[in-house]
């Protein structure tokens, strides 16, 4: 027996907008809780050791966020003036943040008080680290200097005065102790080694250096200043190997994903975008309520955290998977409880016979219409839907021929109704080679009462209006049309077989 | 300074009248004052300083509550103590200006104008409780103490080298706190820094003792807030001046914008506090004052205001006063034009109220009330003028004016965001539209490219929009040839994306494809693959223009349909006209009377008679002929109506 078969749905691709793996695995996360710091969140740095806790610098306190919380689970609060960059230790037990005030503090993590403070500097001190053998401190400070400290007796083991300006970035290598590399306002990028006290390479980066970022291999070192972002080859001697532009506004931030397959950069023009590393293309950006000034990614892009000029921390958490699941198949009604458990313990034997249960079709509501020829509650119907499907049921009946009848016999709200579906969908090229003809029909049938009621006549006068548009816009597009034929005429002749190939592909597919 | 600016023109003051708290003075952004009645929810009195636009109110605090009849008449009043009504009468007001206004609501005038006293802006004003005193803090960093009997000022001193900002008298009228850049306390008697106290880093905005003084007077407290910070402290005055810490903090949502106090007495009593905050919402606080505490305190009550619409907008709370018992209190809500007023009982077992109230049919209920109960003072007309010199509330000094317009230019160009820069441009293109300054325009399409060029890169939604809906030709042609060539590409693909959508927007996308494609014409047929480049755009719009056929014919057929419509109501009212169209037929007939008439001639030769005979049967014919061919030629007729609409429909498209 030959089964109804439904309404078949053709799924029209939109032009130019590609759905990547990218922006799929960007637009996996949920909406962000915001956090209203006490003003500018100028950094943001995660632990590296579970459950990656984050220290967020803002104002005059550093507050410590667990992976979930939406209140600091704790918070350093001793500080005279503005803090900057508190980062963690490699062991997640030290926490060290630069101050306005010139001075240096060293928290334990569990503690309150300051377990040391390293006083040197004369200036505000924007950058702080830990190097990699844990057990002294770099510094970078607004007085144009750059020193190490050593942690233990708090005392300063030696200082570079190479900059000529402002050190506002600044990171020490993971792998070697001796190595770290600051950006300064005075538009370079140093790479210090400590054990020849002094710098063993210098990149121009030709803007104020905003932020510094090493690759795990620590073979590339990214800078981000004015509206640059720049990717720099350290083992041939700082060459320089990428130049991006694509904020803006100056760039403030700069974060690698976990797999270090992606680089955030985030900017004053409320953008972060999520570069491709191998071909450093763009492939996927947010956009923000504020200038953003840091950002931060937790480990396995677990969340996004961004803080902007307004005090705003927003973080995104990534959605589980059953979450992300739900999204698709939430109409699906799940069989009940008893159903699931009936007959869970059952062990199959090798001698049972499987029935096949023939599965049961769920027909959508225009297609159970369509299956009773009632064609005109199947219209009405497939109305109330997407207009994809709305103009499938359409084109279905007209392949039947019944579309005519379909359309007759209406009042005026139902005409109505049918009317203003027409007139929304009518310019979408994807729809019109099947509207036209319906509107034909409905003109046929509904002239000899046209001008009855001042609803429907708004409504053609507006479609008329609405079509008049549109015939004078695919006049402009067919001029545009002859000035493209010129375009690929005049560039024929070098390449002609290729291009007529071009042709067809593109007018074919 | 230039925060101080920004502090005074962001809040405006807003002021119960003390104890029974009966009026509510504001000043809002057109520069009036305006006092409200509280009980009867309706607008009291409104007041318009002769120079509220040059000189804003900055700061208002009432006088204490006296009796309004004088002189003669005490001895009576104190036998009746009980029953006469103590009402608050004198309103200070604070002017950028550096005068000090006093109102009276009694009279509903000007009461009197201290001039003369500051060189700066009035930051605030602080009542003595019991003399006729007047305190006021200004920019120039100076205390005045003016005497109210005279109308003159009695003392003037240095407070603190930065703009003094705010001001209290203590409640047994001995002591002065003002606050600078530190907070002192000043013994008024011999006007000597009695106390220092540091801990703020900004501007502080709010002073107010916490306790009457004690016997014992370690028992003194203190409350501050300052601007950008969310935490109010709690200092206390110890005799061993061992107070260099603030004691407790409470902590709120923003900073606070308004603060209500009831003062505890005794150590048994906690001290309740009410603080509107800058984000609209308004935080009680309870807490028995001893000694220090040191986690910052989190309020009891968290109340918030919400309007009735489908997707509630937060409403914001203006001010608020504590009643007598724990649980009322006074709100102030909605903007500073038209304040709604409520006495609510605020459930403080809850910490976090949520009130949703119906702002707009209040509003309007209040707005009728005001308009027939206002009370209409005179202005300025017959104020009393104490000070030797000009009368009348005169012009602003020429140095603080100064200093002001500095301020707000500093502040304008801080907050010049992209899009109101595009606005200016935008103004500036309508102004020389006339092309009678060519540099200026050129200059404005070299922005335009240049934020084009930043809004390709960036990909910014808005910047794109914002340039993609201008209309002129002349920008667009100019912009687009300015374009640097590696964003041509990527700019065609963006307008190749937006030639998607409706009609209306599309149309001006295709003038900047257009312009593209004749500017850029040489650079684009040298791409090798330019095919593969443009061949979206191609197919596109080959898809597109695929029913240019059928959407011409169907226009045409809903025009005729339209117009039929159009002419078949109208011709309803003139029939006549096609009766008179009808006497074509008459006319025939009337040439075959005139042949019959010829018949009639002609019967005297009855030679031709079987001519005329043949003559007429042809005649016949051909009438017949006529009838039959006149449903063609109106068919006819109406398919060269249909051609010549589409004639008229194309030479409009051209």
């Amino acid at each position: 027996m030959a089964s109804f078969k439904p309404t078949k749905i053709p799924i029209y691709p939109k032009l130019g907008e590609k759905v990547t793996q990218d922006t799929v695995y960007w637009k996996n996360y949920k909406a962000p809780v915001q956090i209203k710091e006490f003003g500018a969140v100028t950094n943001i740095h995660f632990s590296p050791v579970a459950p990656h806790n984050y220290a967020v610098t803002a104002f005059t306190r550093i507050h410590i966020y667990g992976p979930f919380s939406q209140e600091p689970v704790k918070s350093f609060t001793r500080f005279k003036d503005t803090a900057y960059c508190g980062r963690y230790r490699s062991d997640g037990q030290l926490l060290v943040a630069g101050c306005e005030d010139s001075v240096v503090r060293l928290f334990d993590v569990s503690g309150k008080v300051a377990l040391r403070m390293f006083k040197g500097h004369t200036k505000a001190v924007h950058v702080t680290d830990f190097t990699s053998e844990r057990y002294h401190i770099f510094t970078g400070s607004d007085d144009y200097t750059c020193r190490l400290w050593d942690i233990p007796n708090a005392t300063e083991l030696n200082t570079y005065q190479e900059h000529t300006d402002y050190i506002r970035c600044g990171v020490t290598s993971k792998l070697n102790r001796d190595l770290f590399i600051t950006g300064s306002y005075d538009h370079t990028l140093k790479l210090f080694d400590a054990r020849v006290d002094k710098s063993v390479i210098t990149m121009d980066h030709g803007q104020p250096v905003e932020s510094v970022l090493l690759y795990p291999s620590e073979g590339l070192v990214v800078s981000a200043g004015g509206r640059y972002v720049k990717v720099w080859d350290l083992l041939k001697g700082g060459q320089p190997l990428v130049s991006l532009k694509n904020h803006h506004k100056t760039v403030t931030s700069l974060c690698l994903s976990s797999n270090g397959q992606r680089l955030l950069s985030a900017s004053l023009d409320r953008h972060v975008k999520v570069y491709n590393t191998t071909n450093f293309r763009v492939v996927h950006n947010f956009d923000y309520a504020a200038s953003v000034l840091s950002l931060a990614l937790a480990p396995d892009d677990e969340s996004i955290i961004v803080g902007m000029t307004n005090g705003v921390l927003s973080i995104k958490h990534r959605k589980s998977p059953e979450e992300s699941k739900e999204v698709s198949h939430q109409q699906r009604r799940r069989p009940s409880y008893r159903v699931f458990v009936k007959g869970k313990n059952y062990m199959p034997k090798q001698d049972d016979y499987l029935v096949s249960k023939p599965v049961r079709e769920y027909l959508t509501k225009y297609d159970k219409h369509l299956k009773k020829f009632n064609i005109s509650k199947a219209l009405d119907s497939a109305l109330q839907r997407k207009p994809e499907v709305t103009v499938a049921v359409i084109k279905e009946l007209d392949r039947r021929g019944t579309l005519k009848n379909a359309l007759a016999g209406r009042d005026e709200k139902a005409l109505s109704e049918l009317l203003h579906f027409i007139t929304k969908n009518m310019v979408d090229f994807r729809f019109a080679p099947v509207l036209v003809p319906a509107a034909n029909m409905i003109l046929d049938i509904y002239r000899s009462v046209i001008g009855q009621s001042p609803v429907v006549d708004r409504q053609l006068l507006y479609l008329q209006d609405l079509l008049q548009k549109e015939i004078n816009y695919q006049q402009e597009l067919l001029d545009v049309l002859g000035m493209l034929d010129t375009l690929f005429a005049s560039s024929v002749p070098r390449k002609e077989l290729l291009c007529l190939e071009g042709m067809n592909n593109c007018t074919l597919g | 300074m230039a925060t101080d600016g920004s502090r005074a023109s962001l809040q405006l003051p807003c002021v119960f009248s003390p104890k029974s708290r009966q009026y509510l003075a504001l000043c809002a952004q057109d520069g009036r004052l305006r006092i409200w009645n509280t009980d009867s929810k309706t607008l009291h009195q409104e007041y318009v300083p002769s120079a509220h636009l040059s000189a804003t109110c900055t700061c208002i605090a009432w006088g204490p509550c006296r009796t309004v009849k004088e002189g003669p008449q005490r001895k009576k009043r104190k036998s009746e103590a009980g029953q006469v009504e103590e009402k608050a009468d004198l309103l200070a007001m604070g002017t950028a200006a550096g005068t000090v206004l006093i109102y009276s609501t009694a009279k509903g005038a000007l009461h009197c104008t201290l001039e003369g006293g500051h060189s700066g802006g009035v930051n605030c004003v602080q009542w003595h409780p019991e003399d006729s005193l007047l305190y006021s803090g200004s920019d120039d960093t100076h205390i005045v103490e003016w005497d109210l009997q005279t109308g003159k000022k009695r003392s003037n001193w240095k407070a603190d080298r930065a703009a003094v900002t705010s001001l209290c008298v203590s409640p047994d009228g001995k002591l002065l706190l003002s606050a600078g850049r530190t907070i002192k306390m000043w013994d008024l008697d011999t006007k000597e820094v009695y106390r220092k106290f540091t801990g703020h880093s900004t501007a502080v905005t709010t002073l107010c003792f916490a306790t009457t003084r004690p016997p014992d007077s370690n028992g003194l407290y203190f409350l501050s807030g300052a601007e950008h910070d969310r935490l109010l402290s709690v200092w206390q005055v110890r005799e061993d001046g061992r107070d260099k810490n603030s004691v407790v903090s409470f902590t709120l949502t923003d900073e606070p914008q308004h603060v209500d106090l009831v003062p505890s007495n005794s150590k048994e009593e906690a001290v309740r506090l009410a603080v509107v905050c800058k984000d609209g919402q308004l935080h009680l606080f309870e807490h028995f004052l001893n000694g220090p505490c040191k986690k910052p305190l989190s309020p009891s009550c968290t109340v918030q205001m919400s309007d009735t619409k489908d997707s509630p907008a937060p409403i914001p709370l203006l001010a608020a006063a504590l009643g007598a018992d724990t649980r009322s209190a006074l709100l102030a809500y909605g903007n500073h034009l038209q304040p709604v007023m409520e006495r609510a009982e605020i459930n403080t077992a809850e910490r976090h109220v949520c009130l949703t109230r119906d702002i707009h049919t209040s509003l309007s209920l209040s707005m009728e009330t005001a308009v027939s109960k206002v009370k209409t003072p005179v202005v300025n007309a017959k104020s009393k003028v104490l000070v030797p010199g000009l009368p009348g509330h005169q012009a602003p000094i020429k140095g603080t004016s100064q200093g002001s317009e500095k301020r707000k230019k500093d502040t304008d160009t801080k907050e010049m965001s992209i899009e109101e820069r595009l606005g200016e441009i935008d103004l500036s293109t309508v102004s020389t539209e006339k092309g009678a300054l060519k540099g200026k325009a050129s200059l404005q399409t070299d922005n335009f490219a240049v934020l084009l060029v930043q809004g390709l890169e960036s990909k910014d939604a808005s910047i794109l929009n914002k340039v993609l809906q201008t209309r002129k030709d002349m920008v667009i042609n100019k912009t687009v040839a300015r374009l640097p060539l590696p964003v041509v590409l990527p700019f065609v693909e963006e307008l190749t994306k937006r030639l998607q959508g409706h009609p209306c927007t599309a149309l001006l996308i295709v003038r900047w494809l257009k312009a593209v494609l004749v500017h850029h014409t040489s650079y684009l047929a040298s791409l090798p693959d330019l095919v593969t480049q443009l061949g979206v755009l191609y197919h596109m719009i080959e898809t597109r223009v695929k029913m240019f056929h059928k959407l011409t014919k169907l226009n045409g057929k809903l025009h005729l349909l339209m117009t039929q419509v159009a002419t078949s109501d109208s011709s309803t009212t003139v029939t006549d006209v096609d009766h008179t169209a009808k006497l074509v037929y008459e006319e025939e007939s009337s040439d075959e009377d005139e042949a019959s008439g010829d018949e009639g001639l002609q019967d005297a030769d009855s030679d031709n008679w079987e001519e005329e005979e043949t003559m007429e049967e042809d005649e016949k014919k051909q009438s017949d002929n006529d009838e039959e061919e006149d449903p063609d030629s109106r068919t006819e007729s109406k398919a060269n109506g249909e051609e010549d609409m589409e004639h008229e429909n194309e030479s409009e498209e051209e």
